[in-house]
């Protein structure tokens, strides 16, 4: 197990990478760090890996401070973004490296070599020199090179991220696959919400330096702490209207500018929301929502602003109000800009949030 | 106001082909993605089109008037690159300005419109600060802007939004898209993403080896690709792949793939003639289940399942191909588990194993 104990970095005056960041590594997790670019992801796995020295907090693993130990003397295993490679070895050479370090047997190191280079997809490049390669199949070399030795804990910086869609795809689930055969630690940082939610056993959300929330991606997904985990997890993100609250006898209903109600909860629900007139916002995902057909009772009324295609649904943008909300539709549903629809919602798939951190979440049961 | 027209356009660097002789129209106020992998050729198609390209071969017209000889500045084409370079000394209001101090537009109208594209695309806060303290996505949207600012007749984007992350991508194709159905731009957009082609553009140009493959809008592309490279390139996730030999039995075909045979439905029968014994069988993860949920069923092994919350993806192995599912957040079959896969008799695809034109031309109509 690791821990990062209030873990505070700085870079020069100005430039702070981690404001007291406090998060556990478990024993064989998959921990996913994902955050858009700058978050402070990278920062992480360097501090695990004691390449980068925090400015101030403490790094422990089982519970003792490993802050004084080198690089070299963590047994962490680690790819980056920017594949370094040995220029005058080749991939098999490169892939084989660390097994040669640790003195292991030839007719094993080969075997080895064959296994992981066929799972990325490069078992025809072995005699190759990296030079001779494209970013994807370095990157790949790279992640071969990290993941073939056992390790304590394997730090995998954005391992797919210059690879293609199909590529990315494949890879993604023979990592999984090999994550969980291996029993490994694996720490991975992506800035892609489906490689999240796909690969993490949990998933830690950062931004700007700051854990927004840690947990399980159904955590992230169904009870996202705040409007920032809403927003950035789940594909597409989810979309939100502004409401103002009305009370009535034990329920509060919550309306548009306009009057059209959105959603109406339980008073007693509802213990974190504030009677302060900071702003309230209802989040719907794309899939909880859908077209209204006749007897829908809860529907609000708007004017299809866009329309997405994505090949087997569309993404409708219904602008309601100064709001726009996204509806995921089948493809062969006929629906055009501008027209007017209105917009279906369970009742009890609500997200409320006021100031941008979620006050309730209404979700139903899966 | 302007269409496009290009008639046996061929680009060639020295010795190398990069675009090999290809026609197509764009019409006025249409949104044209142009979508391939690296090396296709499509940004050296867009490139002719701005006039930063000669063309070797053949002709571009805009708005009828050949337009081979007429230099950039010239033909009211404005380009929006991957590579935003930003003039790095002056600020971002300068920046967007630049292109209208250059047509020499005064100063209140030059003001009144880089506020007007700054609010569109959020950047006021931005317009006082240098180009050094931005981040990549915010760049880009300078580069956007200052491309958009001149109200330019057509409106070339290459890569625009490649560096954003998820929530960034969509609100920026949003406020393209509408920008679009605002002011009816001819846009064409070139990218190697095939989610942004096909949720912002009428008609999508898939190209490959310097060649169109297709060009139809996206519903079609996705459900009609006339070979398997477009078919491969487009969708997420990727369309599943596996050879397979055709046979007559009696009156109906059947499909042997990995020790286990399928009768086709009658729709395939002409196209199973016309391929020959061997054949590419394709079909999309969306019309694959599992279960006994019709006639076509092979039988695999659960390999992974990848819970996305708003679906489960599954890969299992039939043999030696991997096959990839998207199934409801409810259905989570164990690794290893042995199962029955379904697949949509009427959504399976049949290629050459050669890659030329699909011959199935009515399949899903």
């Amino acid at each position: 197990m690791y821990e990062l104990k209030a873990v505070h970095k700085r870079y020069g005056l100005a430039k702070v990478a981690l404001r007291k960041i406090d998060l556990t590594v478990r024993d064989k997790e998959f921990l996913v760090i994902y955050g858009p670019a700058g978050a402070g992801k990278s920062t992480i796995l360097n501090i695990l890996a004691g390449i980068t020295r925090p400015t101030t907090g403490d790094v422990l693993r089982d519970g003792v401070s490993i802050l004084h130990l080198p690089p070299e003397r963590r047994d962490t295993a680690m790819a980056f973004e920017n594949y370094a490679l040995y220029s005058h070895l080749s991939v098999g050479e490169n892939l084989a490296f660390p097994l040669h370090a640790r003195g292991m047997a030839r007719a094993e190191i080969d075997q080895r070599v064959r296994r992981i280079a066929e799972i990325l997809g490069i078992g025809h490049l072995l005699d190759r020199r990296p030079g001779f390669l494209s970013g994807g199949q370095r990157q790949r070399v790279a992640l071969g090179r990290a993941i073939i030795r056992p390790a304590d804990i394997y730090l995998l910086d954005e391992p797919v991220g210059h690879l293609d869609a199909k590529l990315r795809h494949k890879i993604r689930a023979e990592l999984k696959a090999l994550a969980d055969d291996l029993n490994a630690t694996v720490v991975f940082t992506t800035t892609s919400s489906r490689e999240a939610l796909a690969l993490g056993d949990r998933v830690a959300v950062l931004n700007q330096g700051r854990l927004e929330q840690i947990g399980t991606p159904a955590d992230l997904y169904h009870r996202p702490a705040n409007a920032f985990v809403a927003s950035f997890v789940g594909d597409p993100p989810m979309s939100f209207i502004t409401v103002e609250p009305r009370r009535e006898a034990d329920r509060v209903a919550f309306l548009t500018p306009d009057g059209m109600p959105v959603a109406t909860l339980r008073a007693d629900a509802l213990d974190g929301l504030r009677p302060a007139d900071a702003a309230i916002q209802v989040g719907f995902r794309s899939n909880e929502v859908r077209l209204a057909q006749q007897g829908d009772s809860a529907a609000l009324r708007g004017r299809v602003d866009v329309i997405e295609h994505l090949g087997h649904s569309k993404i409708a943008l219904v602008g309601i109000g100064r709001d726009q909300v996204s509806v995921s539709v089948p493809a062969h549903t006929s629906i055009h800009v501008g027209e007017e629809v209105a917009i279906a919602f369970p009742r009890d798939a609500v997200h409320l949030f006021q100031d941008a951190r979620a006050v309730v979440h209404a979700v139903p049961s899966v | 106001m302007a269409s496009i027209k290009a008639t046996g356009l061929v680009k060639r660097y020295g010795t190398v082909k990069a675009v090999h002789g290809i026609d197509f129209e764009i019409a006025d106020g249409e949104f044209v993605a142009i979508l391939g992998p690296s090396g296709c050729g499509k940004s050296s198609t867009m490139r002719m089109i701005a006039g930063l390209e000669t063309v070797t071969e053949g002709t571009i017209e805009i708005d009828g008037k050949v337009v081979n000889d007429i230099r950039a500045r010239d033909r009211n084409v404005a380009m929006s690159f991957e590579s935003y370079a930003l003039y790095p000394t002056i600020s971002i209001h300068e920046n967007i300005a630049f292109p209208l101090r250059s047509a020499g537009m005064n100063a209140d109208e030059i003001d009144r419109r880089v506020r007007d594209i700054a609010e569109k695309m959020e950047l006021v806060p931005l317009l006082g600060l240098k180009p050094q303290g931005l981040s990549s996505g915010q760049a880009q949207r300078v580069g956007l802007a200052r491309a958009l600012v001149r109200k330019p007749s057509v409106f070339l984007l290459d890569e625009p939004i490649s560096h954003l992350d998820t929530r960034q991508r969509y609100r920026m194709r949003r406020f393209i898209k509408q920008l679009h159905q605002q002011y009816h731009y001819t846009m064409i957009y070139v990218t190697h993403d095939q989610e942004e082609a096909l949720a912002l553009a009428d008609r999508v140009m898939v190209m490959s080896n310097g060649l169109i493959q297709q060009m139809a809008p996206p519903d079609e592309i996705y459900a009609r690709p006339v070979n398997a490279f477009v078919a491969g390139f487009v969708g997420e996730p990727p369309i599943n792949f596996f050879d397979c030999r055709l046979a007559r039995d009696g009156g109906r075909w059947t499909l042997a793939f990995e020790g286990q045979t399928l009768t086709l439905p009658e729709r395939l029968s002409d196209t199973a003639a016309q391929l020959g014994p061997e054949a590419l069988a394709a079909v999309r993860p969306h019309f694959l289940s599992i279960g006994v949920n019709g006639p076509l069923v092979l039988e695999g092994k659960v390999f992974v399942t990848e819970e996305l919350q708003d679906q489960n993806l599954v890969m299992v192995d039939v043999g030696k191909v991997r096959f990839t599912l998207v199934a409801h957040p409810s259905v989570r079959p164990q690794r290893g588990e042995v199962v029955p896969l379904t697949i949509d008799a009427d959504h399976l695809l049949l290629f050459p194993q050669d890659n030329s034109r699909r011959i199935d031309d009515d399949l899903a109509a």
